[in-house]
């Protein structure tokens, strides 16, 4: 079967996994909590495999806890309702800070009415009850943002706290995350701002519920979009859309976040201007690349090509399907580290012959 | 072996017919077993005395070990009953139940005999209600209805159930006529008889409201048993010779709802 000739929806999930992968992929990794997914044991074997690749990948070693409720026959024709408390009481007794239940695609078509099971627990208080429900509810996407919604649905409301921003929707199992979150970094402290929250990327419950004291939320990309529209809503705060793109992507973004936090009109100009000069020495250490002809390959990632090319501008390098083929790559770079990384790449390949 | 299904609207008295129609048969030498498969597990009751034997679900999930005797009880005239039993109302899928059960007993080679009847409840015809109708299981429907349009509208939805079905290779259901379990209305037989016709099939049996029904349910008992020589016990007993002589299995035709209620408003 050619995937590609799915309607888009269908190929998305499909490939992308049901949303119990990605409702997993946010809630196993916030140390203190527990998972519970309300599911056979094999949506969780098979969600848990698509992660162990993933983790394989990134380097992470830790093993997350989760507990299925391990939904069979009986339950699917008696209700799912008891082996679902079950699960929750099993959870409970590991005393973690935050208990996440997520669920499949079986207790959503039999009808368990698993917000009730979860509110009458004894550990109700803890409980962040995410009505998943496997490809019924979506994809993979779905599911992160679902457990991100949730999650933030629970925090206090408080003041802002000047010069704070929190982060939204960093993948967990994300190649570079904790280079392009550095990277992030250091343009915020250009304008004077620091990151109190990373929603959720290894914070506790405890730093989580700080999450309504940012001035502004910046989201990682679009894939989370529908969580931090609501978040933005819930604590009416700003939202930038998504972290630098590229050389430019640099100084808007400085732009756009000095002016969701108030930073005056002098400050934002010179952290411009710093940005510039940073971007200028950079490129200077690739000035080998000055007027040569690459070959681009294909766009994997959308937008990688317009980063590319705005950086070859920069360096001004000619682009011709007889120049030297590089690679863009796989995913959108961050900020000028992005860049900096792809023009790495690029030298070597030129290099190289 | 004779594989029979009656299907029909809650409450329209499908058990109170099977039953009466097993110890029919039974009555007349035949090995009968007969299978409920309704949650509300009281299909074999008047068989057994008023006794609510175990369920075959309830069973299956206590037990791994289970065999025939765990499940298979002995009513009236010898007859075998089970019960698939199901969830309580409002929760899990009383369907996925009967699959389970069928799956059992097939295992267990628990269906056989001179007849089985299958009393099942029949205004919830999803895939698994329509598992005694689906590989080759229940043979031969039999729709018991009123002249109340919402039993001719269950009976009607059924009709579209055995004409979906008949298309699968392995299923080889065919409806083999309509009985009337009359609710005293006017014009009933005519109009059951009417909607029989409509559909491709015919009225195979007028079973009138009598009170023996009712004395006999209070003595847990059938009919057959309670009443031998009262003429109701005599229409059970005709129904039964009818359905054993009956060859006339159709692939019948559902009517849609508008025709189904010009038909029911006709006969008022
Ligand atoms: S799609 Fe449904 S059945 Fe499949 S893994 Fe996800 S939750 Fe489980």
């Amino acid at each position: 079967m050619n995937w590609k000739n799915l309607p888009g929806h269908i190929y998305e999930s499909r490939m992308a996994g049901c949303t119990l992968t990605g409702a997993l992929s946010v809630a196993c990794f916030i140390p203190g909590a527990v998972a519970v997914v309300h599911a056979p044991e094999g949506c969780v074997h098979q969600t848990f495999s698509m992660l162990h690749a993933m983790m394989n990948d990134c380097d992470v070693s830790q093993i997350p806890e989760i507990i299925v409720s391990g939904i069979g026959d009986r339950e699917v024709i008696f209700g799912g309702e008891d082996c679902l408390t079950a699960a929750l009481d099993r959870a409970a007794a590991l005393n973690p800070d935050l208990i996440f239940v997520v669920t499949s695609c079986v207790p959503e078509t039999i009808g368990d009415d698993c917000g009730a099971v979860c509110s009458r627990h004894p550990s109700a208080d803890k409980i962040i009850y995410v009505p998943t429900s496997g490809f019924l509810g979506g994809s993979a996407k779905d599911g992160e943002n679902a457990v991100l919604t949730a999650l933030a649905s629970c925090v206090p409301l408080s003041q802002a706290v000047p010069g704070t921003v929190a982060l939204i929707g960093e993948k967990n199992l994300e190649s570079e995350a904790d280079q392009n979150y550095a990277e992030v970094e250091r343009l915020l402290a250009r304008l004077g701002l620091r990151v109190t929250v990373r929603f959720c990327r290894g914070c506790d419950a405890a730093t989580l519920m700080h999450l309504g004291t940012a001035e502004c939320f910046i989201l990682r990309d679009d894939r989370c979009r529908p969580a931090a529209e609501a978040i933005g809503e819930r604590f009416k705060r700003p939202v930038i859309p998504e972290f630098p793109g590229g050389l430019s992507g640099c100084i808007d973004f400085l732009k756009n976040v000095g002016h969701a936090c108030s930073i005056p009109e002098e400050k934002i100009a010179s952290a411009v201007q710093d940005e510039l000069l940073y971007q200028d020495q950079m490129l200077k250490k690739f000035s080998g690349l000055t007027k040569k002809t690459i070959c681009l390959g294909a766009e994997p990632f959308a937008g990688t090509s317009a980063v590319a090319r705005e950086a070859m501008e920069r360096l001004s390098m000619q682009e011709s399907e007889s120049g030297f083929p590089v690679k863009l790559p796989f995913y959108l770079p961050v900020g000028a580290a992005g860049v900096e990384k792809m023009l790495y790449l690029w030298r070597r390949a030129v290099n190289n012959g | 072996m004779r594989q029979i299904a009656l299907y029909g609207k809650g409450g329209i008295g499908k058990s109170t017919t099977s039953a009466n129609l097993s110890a029919a048969f039974a009555e007349k030498g035949l090995d009968v077993m007969q299978i409920g498969c309704d949650p509300k597990h009281d299909s074999t009751r008047m068989l057994m005395h008023g006794r609510w034997i175990p369920t075959v679900l309830e069973q299956m999930y206590e037990r791994k070990d289970l065999e025939m005797d765990d499940v298979i009880f002995t009513g009236f005239g010898g007859v075998r009953c089970v019960e698939a039993g199901g969830p309580e109302p409002g929760i899990g899928c009383a369907g996925r139940g009967i699959i389970a059960t069928f799956q059992l007993l097939e295992k267990m080679k628990a269906l056989h005999g001179d007849v089985v009847v299958y009393d099942v409840l029949g205004d919830v015809v999803c895939g698994g209600f329509a598992m005694p109708m689906r590989d080759g299981y229940a043979q031969e429907v039999y729709l018991v209805t009123s002249g109340e349009l919402m039993s001719l509208y269950a009976a009607n939805n059924i009709c579209k159930a055995i004409a979906r079905l008949s298309q699968r290779s392995t299923a080889r259901c065919r409806l083999g006529g309509v009985i009337c379990n009359s609710k005293n209305m006017d014009n009933e037989r005519e109009l059951v008889a009417e909607f029989a016709k409509r559909i491709g099939s015919k009225m195979v049996e007028f079973v009138p409201r009598d009170k023996a029904v009712q004395a006999a349910e209070v003595n847990q008992m059938t009919v057959i048993e309670h009443a031998p020589t009262s003429p109701q016990a005599d229409v059970y007993r005709r129904l039964a010779g009818t359905i054993l002589a009956n060859d006339d299995l159709r692939i019948p035709t559902a009517l849609d709802l508008d025709e189904l209620e010009k038909l029911a408003r006709a006969y008022l």
